[in-house]
């Protein structure tokens, strides 16, 4: 008994911490998970909660996949081969309401926002700056409108063209982002109908869907001429030299909803202590993630792009992953602008499952008609709330709190589920998410219902 | 005797060789037993040599062409850049291996090894805080190049920015005074309309002097700094090393099992003296669940192993199962099929249709097709029967068996049983008559005849059959991978593709080896077997 008792004597100082856990262990349903994602700099939270031993501090042992694309991610989680994922907002949204794959996912968990960028080549650039000679410089005034692109996919309509663009994923955050940029310009990018389920009817361009990875490919074949995708593959553009990131997404929209974690509404009922669980410690890797020193620099993003350029997990280079996560962002190899903001995990009460991002995404699905009929302002607020599951995310917050890895002020507690009315978006229109309708008929171009 | 007994070994050797299909060696061997020695080196120069130097002008070839070609990801790689990911890719899994047994590590060892770890971690520190430090000196030195390379450039450029400004405004005051003259009468409306062109006109100039240089600019912006590239790559290198050592460390304290299981032991015994005090019905119950629950993950704990990251061996094995599984399946199905396709000619016509349709489709067809039908049988993979039994059993269990793989196998065995069932009808079809002649005459059962002369007589043509078979489904293999992304190669390449990183071109290369070398392999295996089942010792095509 005695040198065993020396041992863990000897042992205690690096366990002090991880003692006082034990006790707080909830009684998780199953032990070993299966996480998927897509290469992309935005599941950090979930690679990061791996690899710093969150999930294990909560009894959980987590293998985390790569997966090809998003149709095939979504599968995966609902056919059972994937426990959960790193979803895009409008996935499970989508898949709720039946809009392509049905079936009934729902999120605890906001992974983070913005981060994503549009990106046109270099030879749209150079006609966007001999329209705009403002821009004409190394380092234009931001944000950048579709204003200067606009005469040029007018001459493409005359000369019977339609310029092709991409993005990532029908239902994706991208989607709607790189629409509403060219709606704001007066720019139709084309609606989605019952009948027309690519969204090219009425459009001034062709947007269409390519895979992330395929981006920078795509725009140096001419196969698009601008894209919206998240990072790396902004950057990777501007380091290989064929195209100029002309706005983030944090310009069209500060601060918006980009990534979720996604399970099926099945796996979420039968393992609530587990969906607890595995919030926790996503709580606990975006809070690492966003962890600032007295000057507010990031202090751990470096080590975070270390181990996501690992080849199991993003793989691409440390030095293109720490373009943007490091509160940078390029947008020409001469253009370094601080972007503090561009990739947030955790600030702003940005984990929180918000009830008014789900309307959101909602509305622009209804606004460009993915969702064909009009539905009611009270269905809105329904679905949201079928989607988003608040509860768990408190559960597991007050847990954090009792064990002090949080503070008080880092949870949202008594909120309603709806973030304060914003005009912050690029053509300053306010979205109210308890307004659907009238922030729907506030715009000019998209689907507008009657009251 | 003695002369005997080396013909008899040189014999065996050749024969070897003459069964594996490296013929080519043949002339080695004779030479070492001093068989016309002057011939043998003269096919040996013919045969060996000149394919060898060959090979090496390849190589050569590779090396000179590949850094000329300037991609948008970066160079083509060369055989040395090759090699290197090779390399990364071996330490990947090395590393795999180390956190693996630091995982599993106990007592003496355990402190010894994590001593040894921090101590390199230190010394480490000390280098990279040096690395770091050429490095910034690399990038402000680069920042300087650069700068004195830029300035002349933008000089250049603000002085043809200032002339082509100056002559835009000579042409707007041409303009104006153009139109103010046909106000006042003395101007004619051509006039102009040749002073808008010929403003016009100097804009298209300025522009396209101003993109030249701003062209030039550009590439100057893009040439790489090779003493910064390389200081880059260094710390690069040494922070890669920490960021592991780190992991090391964790796995040889905090995330170690044995220390886990101690820290959980701490907690139970915590938790029963608490229950032996226990006074109330309410406490006592709720300890006592506390200890079983402690007492269960104990139990969890002591038999939890290391999640190992998928390495490219580990793929290559999954691979290789992977391709025996839908291997297997195809000669399951062919062999039977092609037998009876080769007897009867009414079997054969109704199946021709049926094979000439399917055989030409592409195997990511049947991938869709199968991921579809077959993964209606597995509603819940995690818990369904077929995959628990398979990985529950030694050797293959620890390749993670789940509906991809079985997707993958299906694909190959889709696309495998083509060449395997055509070979067998024809093997069938085409024996000889005398044969037939004397299983009628010794009046051989349907069954005897089928076993003694049928089967093996088409045997060779069989195996030719399988052994396209199985080329074909390595081929296959890859690309069903990829799309189903079921561990293994194919996803290895896939997944390189998606990453972008530097060395990613290189690693597809690599895999590109890897494939290649393993299908020699499997086919040289078939060519062995097919020599063994072919009684009329005739040599196989390679």
């Amino acid at each position: 008994m005695i040198p065993r008792i020396t041992r863990i004597l000897s042992l205690t100082a690096l366990t002090v911490t991880a003692t006082s856990l034990y006790a707080e262990q909830l009684d998780v349903e199953k032990d070993t998970l299966k996480f998927g994602f897509i290469k992309l700099t935005d599941c950090a939270p979930i690679v990061i909660a791996k690899e710093m031993g969150y999930f294990e501090e909560e009894g959980l042992q987590v293998e985390v996949t790569a997966q090809p694309n998003w149709k095939q991610l979504l599968d995966n989680v609902i056919n059972g081969e994937l426990d959960g994922a790193h979803m895009l907002s409008g996935q499970p949204i989508a898949a709720t309401i039946g809009f392509g794959t049905k079936a009934h996912i729902v999120t605890a968990y906001t992974l983070d926002l913005n981060g994503n960028a549009i990106t046109v080549s270099n030879d749209i650039w150079k006609q966007m700056q001999e329209n705009d000679p403002a821009l004409d410089t190394e380092t234009p005034e931001h944000p950048i409108t579709a204003d200067s692109l606009k005469p040029i996919v007018q001459a493409a309509k005359d000369e019977g063209k339609r310029l092709p663009m991409g993005m990532v994923f029908p239902v994706s955050t991208h989607n709607y982002e790189i629409r509403y940029w060219l709606a704001a310009a007066g720019i139709n990018p084309g609606m989605y109908t019952s009948t027309d389920i690519k969204g090219f009817t009425g459009g001034d361009i062709e947007l269409s869907t390519t895979p992330p990875p395929q981006m920078p490919a795509t725009l140096e074949s001419g196969k698009n001429v601008a894209y919206c995708v998240g990072e790396p593959w902004n950057q990777q553009a501007v380091a290989k030299g064929i195209g100029v990131p002309v706005v983030t997404n944090y310009d069209i929209w500060k601060n918006n909803p980009e990534k979720v974690f996604g399970v099926t509404k099945k796996w979420a009922d039968e393992n609530p202590n587990t969906h607890i669980a595995v919030v926790k410690a996503l709580i606990r890797a975006g809070k690492w993630l966003d962890e600032t020193d007295a000057d507010g620099n990031l202090v751990n993003r470096e080590e975070a792009c270390r181990i996501l350029s690992q080849k199991n997990y993003v793989g691409a280079d440390y030095d293109v992953l720490k373009a943007s996560m490091t509160g940078y962002f390029y947008f020409q190899k001469s253009d370094k602008r601080e972007m503090p903001d561009f990739n947030v995990f955790f600030k702003y009460h940005s984990t929180y499952p918000w009830y008014s991002d789900g309307v959101w995404f909602l509305t622009q699905m209804r606004r460009w008609g993915q969702i064909t009929e009009p539905k009611p302002a009270e269905w809105y607020a329904e679905t949201a709330k079928e989607v988003y599951l608040p509860k768990v995310y408190l559960a597991a917050a007050k847990h954090l709190l009792q064990e002090g890895y949080i503070e008080e002020s880092d949870i949202p507690w008594d909120t309603d589920g709806y973030k304060a009315p914003t005009d912050e978006f690029i053509d300053g229109i306010t979205y109210d998410g308890k307004d659907p309708i009238g922030y729907l008929n506030s715009h000019t171009i998209g689907n507008k219902d009657e009251i | 005797m003695a002369e005997k007994t080396a013909d008899a070994i040189k014999y065996k050797i050749l024969r070897f060789l003459d069964v594996t299909g490296f013929t080519v060696f043949d002339p080695i061997v004779r030479l070492a037993f001093r068989e016309e020695p002057k011939k043998q080196l003269e096919s040996i120069f013919k045969f060996l040599i000149i394919p060898i130097m060959f090979i090496c002008f390849c190589v050569w070839v590779w090396w000179t062409v590949a850094p000329n070609h300037k991609t948008k990801s970066g160079e083509v790689p060369t055989p040395d850049v090759v090699m290197q990911s090779a390399r990364i890719n071996h330490t990947f899994s090395e590393r795999e291996k180390t956190k693996e047994t630091d995982f599993l590590l106990v007592g003496e060892e355990r402190l010894a090894a994590l001593a040894a770890v921090e101590a390199e971690m230190e010394s480490k520190s000390v280098i990279l805080a040096e690395l770091e430090a050429r490095l910034a000196q690399h990038e402000s030195n680069y920042a300087q190049v650069l700068e004195a390379r830029l300035a002349p450039l933008q000089k250049e450029l603000d002085e043809v920015k200032a002339k082509y400004d100056a002559i835009e405004a000579e042409k707007k005051v041409l303009i104006t005074e153009a139109a103010a003259a046909i106000e006042a009468g003395t101007g004619t409306t051509e006039a102009l309309l040749a002073a808008i062109r010929a403003e016009g006109i100097a804009k298209d100039e300025s522009r396209a002097a101003e993109s030249i240089i701003k062209d030039k600019i550009d590439a100057i912006r893009s040439d790489k700094y090779k003493p910064l590239e390389t200081a880059r790559l260094d710390v690069n290198a040494v922070a890669d090393q920490i960021q592991f050592l780190k992991k090391r460390v964790d796995f040889l304290s905090q995330s170690n099992r044995s220390m886990k299981v101690l820290e959980a032991e701490e907690t139970l015994m915590e938790y029963q003296a608490k229950l032996a005090k226990a006074t109330t019905a309410k406490a006592a119950l709720s300890e006592a669940k506390r200890v079983v629950r402690a007492e269960d993950s104990i139990e969890r704990l002591e038999k939890q192993q290391y999640a190992s990251a998928m390495t490219v061996y580990l793929q290559v094995k999954r691979s290789i199962f992977t391709v025996f599984v839908g291997f297997v399946v195809a000669a399951i199905i062919a062999i039977p099929v092609g037998i009876l396709c080769g007897l009867s000619r009414i079997a054969m016509a109704c199946l021709t249709p049926i094979i000439s349709i399917f055989k030409p489709v592409s195997p990511v067809v049947w991938l869709l097709i199968f991921q579809i039908v077959v993964g209606a049988f597995f509603p819940d993979p995690e818990s369904h029967p077929f995959f628990l039994f398979f990985n529950s059993l030694p050797f293959i269990g620890n390749l993670g068996i789940n509906p991809a793989l079985i997707f993958s196998g299906c694909t190959v065995a889709m696309c495998a049983v083509w060449p395997a069932l055509v070979n067998t009808a024809l093997g069938v079809a085409s024996i000889d008559k005398d044969h037939i002649n004397v299983a009628r005459v010794l009046r051989l059962n349907f069954w005897e005849r089928l076993t003694k002369i049928i089967i093996p007589s088409a045997m060779p043509l069989i195996f030719a059959g399988l052994r396209i078979s199985l080329g074909v489904g390595w081929m296959v293999l890859i690309a069903a991978e990829a799309l189903s992304s079921s561990d293994g190669l194919g996803k290895f390449v896939w997944d390189e593709y998606q990453n972008g990183s530097s060395f990613s071109f290189a690693n597809i290369i690599y895999a590109c080896f890897v494939v290649g070398i393993i299908g020699f392999c499997l086919d040289r295996m078939m060519i062995v077997l097919q020599r063994f089942v072919s009684f009329d010792e005739s040599g196989t095509s390679l």
